[in-house]
């Protein structure tokens, strides 16, 4: 009888070729990104994701879904650190990015130096919202410390717009006061007029004007812009505070992700496409200050006028703003009590 | 004079009286005001306390996404990842027989038997792949103690409900009966075609559902063993057995067609053996009593293989099952002696009827109430009901096997009773009988007292799978 010695290699070479069938035909590749951002940015990205993906499908052929997360900005870089898979994160500041490197080696210590403008496509600062009318007459910061205000401002601990917002206040009174003491005083004042602490800048919006509580919320300025789009500017009114803080929310790709994933190509192109003419139209449309000198002529009209200071120039930088005032036992610690 | 004395008092008292009401009205404006300011600062403490206890509520259903879940049941005990991606669970099984033989001359001992005792790990790890690891602690015959082992331990990779690979030690694709679980058999015990399929064998499987589920398809490769062994975890030879099987459930996704639950398939295999592993160590009844076995100088040399069209069908409360196998082996009888190749062949019949109603199932009745003397309510009941026969290739003896001490056919019947008193727990009693034939040359009398006489063996078991 015939020697059928060599049918089980046939047989193998058979069960490699279902396994070849079972994958999808060469060609046409469906991408899918995980973007982890902040909390006042989901109107910004539903926009730039839609417009990414067009743009992606028109040069590659490919399918490019970007699936977003939002949240306080700390808490999104801990969830991150934790093992949630982000393509890239788009996070409040720099600090929050910093600690994927430093708790889990996620990016380069040198990952701001990849992108232009130390990879913050867009920017930001910190303005008050009030109820129409201004009723408690709230004209500058010095304001928020009178008793019987109540002040919505999210959690510094878990928020990185709360952060910008501490530190706008700090060193508004610390001009104002000459100390690093008055400073202190000023804004542990202040926080004894918050009556809730959201986790992130999105939650305090909602305490503000869904719930309608507090006098006055410290805010991104594209929220406060965002509220008075949503809500109608017969309901709140924005503030121009006479000293605020320049606000450069980063991004980046997370490496060590998009290299398991395979997906380093269209995060890198995803967040160059920040900075397109395209990129930073959607910017000024959603509120934030363009980088490009042609997007930010088009919208200036649409930001007031605020002198503004960088971290860099009052406080040395994130790290130690972090170390100082927002890590375990640090001024904030000190000075709010539950 | 007095008048103007007078007026002049009235008129004082007119002024002092519209001037304290305007002091009242001021007053009660200020009260209102204060009142107002009042209700304001309490309505905004409630907003915020309802607002910290609506944050509350968002932290604590945050943390239940990402805690995991912990589930004790009918299917055993699971500790699963939030995203349901990561798993692992613990079943069991654990069956009690009580075996007893009538009419037989007191040949084969009453005794109760711990049928089967194992412990079930299984997990799913990044939701794709998947292990399973069996030690088995029961004893597999009820005449000798069983060593515990390994009954199976395999990965699983699923890349699509249309292609999964299965690595390691698991039921070779062949027998639809031997496929069904051990806890959910119509009997007890398996019928005498299960005898001429593999068990469990290691190697490696693809299979998949395709067509819409119509089709699955399964074809492996094997270290081979003989018909009705396990794999002793290594092969006495260097070929490979090729393992494959198609069933067709045609009208699956017809709700409401009469012929959604047929089932009918072939299966087959293929190899090589080159020891004495590659036959049976020995036939055995329903009652596990030894019909047939080879000479011990008997060894393989040359192909084997195996065809089994096998069929299954469920209508509501009914269901019946049909496997015939036809087995070949090539064996000589001692090294040097003359190759012949042998073909043994079985074939059953089984039915079942849930008499309280549930559906009958491949995978298990499933009471739709619980046994509760208390409530009243008394768990599922299934008659069952199965004919099956084996007959030894006449060429078998005398030189391959003893004429004097074996049957060269068995004919088998049953009839059970299972009660299913939850879908854990299970009663199941069995009652058959054996007839045995005997090739031309074998004596009068038997030389083994088991075959002597009929088999009528009644069995009951009890057992908790989860």
């Amino acid at each position: 009888m015939k020697s059928f010695r060599h049918l089980p290699f046939l047989s193998l070479s058979l069960l490699g070729t279902l396994g070849f069938l079972a994958v999808p035909a060469h060609g046409q590749k469906t991408i899918e990104l995980l973007n982890v951002s902040y909390d006042p940015t989901r109107e910004l990205y539903v926009d730039f994701n839609s417009a990414f993906a067009k743009y992606w499908q028109a040069k590659t052929g490919d399918h490019v879904t970007v699936k977003q997360s939002h949240g306080g900005s700390g808490k999104q870089a801990r969830a991150v650190i934790d093992g949630l898979q982000a393509d890239v994160v788009t996070l409040a500041l720099a600090g929050d990015i910093d600690a994927l490197y430093d708790f889990a080696k996620l990016v380069p210590q040198d990952w701001q130096k990849r992108l232009p403008q130390n990879s913050a496509p867009y920017t930001s600062t910190i303005v008050l919202l009030v109820r129409k009318g201004n009723p408690k007459g709230i004209k500058d910061w010095d304001d928020l410390v009178k008793p019987g205000l109540s002040v919505i401002t999210p959690n510094p601990k878990t928020s990185g717009g709360a952060r910008w917002n501490y530190l706008a206040a700090w060193e508004y009174a610390k001009r104002k006061g000459g100390s690093e003491d008055a400073a202190k005083q000023f804004v542990a004042a202040l926080y004894k007029n918050v009556p809730v602490l959201d986790s992130g800048a999105r939650g305090s919006t909602t305490t503000f004007v869904q719930r309608g509580i507090g006098d006055v919320l410290i805010s991104w300025e594209n929220e406060a812009f965002l509220a008075l789009k949503e809500f109608g500017a017969d309901q709140f009114e924005i503030v121009v505070p006479s000293l605020s803080i320049l606000a450069e929310p980063p991004v980046t790709v997370v490496d060590k992700v998009v290299k398991k994933k395979g997906t380093e190509a269209v995060a890198r192109a995803y967040l160059e496409y920040l900075y397109s003419d395209e990129g930073q139209d959607i910017a000024g449309r959603n509120f934030y200050r363009p980088r490009s000198p042609q997007a930010a002529a088009k919208y200036a009209a649409q930001f007031p006028q605020i002198a503004l200071f960088t971290i860099d120039e009052a406080f040395g930088g994130w790290t130690k703003a972090q170390k100082t005032h927002f890590a375990d036992g640090g001024v904030f610690d000190q000075i709010y009590v539950k | 004079m007095l008048t103007k004395k007078y007026a002049s008092v009235l008129l004082a008292f007119a002024s002092l009286a519209v001037g304290s009401s305007g002091r009242l009205a001021a007053a009660s404006n200020d009260e209102l005001q204060a009142l107002r300011e009042e209700i304001q600062q309490l309505e905004q403490k409630l907003r915020v306390l309802e607002r910290k206890q609506e944050l509350k509520d968002d932290d604590a259903a945050a943390a239940a996404k990402t805690a995991p879940k912990i589930t004790i049941g009918d299917n055993g005990f699971t500790l699963a990842s939030a995203d349901a991606a990561n798993s692992i669970r613990l079943r069991g099984l654990v069956q009690l027989d009580s075996r007893i033989f009538f009419n037989d001359g007191g040949v084969v001992n009453r005794t109760f038997a711990l049928r089967r005792a194992r412990l079930i790990f299984e997990g799913t790890f990044a939701k794709n792949y998947s292990f399973q690891i069996v030690p088995e602690f029961g004893g597999g015959s009820a005449t000798a103690a069983t060593t515990p082992g390994i009954l199976d331990a395999n990965l699983g990779i699923k890349i699509s409900p249309q292609l999964q690979f299965k690595i390691g030690k698991f039921k070779s694709p062949v027998g639809l009966e031997l496929l069904q679980s051990d806890s959910w058999t119509f009997f007890d015990e398996r019928s005498v075609v299960s005898l001429l399929v593999p068990n469990r064998d290691l190697g490696i499987q693809a299979s998949g559902d395709v067509f819409h589920s119509t089709l699955n398809y399964t074809v492996g490769v094997f270290n081979g063993v003989a018909d009705g062994a396990t794999s002793t975890n290594a092969d006495f030879d260097n070929d490979k057995d090729v393992v494959g099987r198609l069933f067709f459930t045609p009208l699956k996704n017809s709700a409401g067609s009469a012929l959604q639950g047929l089932g009918f398939g072939i299966a087959g295999s293929f190899g090589r053996e080159k020891t004495a592993s590659g036959h049976t160590s020995g036939f055995r009844t329903d009652g596990q009593q030894v019909l047939f076995s080879y000479l011990p100088t008997v060894i393989d040399d040359g192909q084997s293989w195996r065809v089994s069209p096998q069929l299954d069908y469920r209508y509501g409360s009914f269901g019946l099952m049909g496997e015939y196998v036809r087995s070949t082996i090539n064996v000589r009888p001692s090294a040097t002696g003359v190759k012949t190749e042998l073909t043994n062949k079985a074939g059953q019949l089984s039915l079942g009827y849930v008499l309280t109603g549930e559906d009958s199932s491949y995978a298990g009745v499933v009471p739709a109430s619980n046994f509760d003397f208390a409530a009243g309510t008394w768990g599922a009941f299934e008659v069952v009901a199965r004919v099956a026969n084996l007959k030894i290739d006449d060429n078998a003896f005398p030189t391959f096997a003893s004429t004097a001490t074996n049957a060269d056919k068995v004919q088998t019947a049953g009839l059970g009773l299972n009660w299913y008193l939850t879908k854990t727990v299970a009663l199941k009693i069995d009652y058959y009988k054996a007839h045995f034939g005997f090739p031309a040359a074998a004596p009068a009398v038997s030389g083994a007292q088991v075959l002597r006489q009929d088999e009528n063996a009644f069995i009951t078991r009890f057992q908790v799978s989860f």
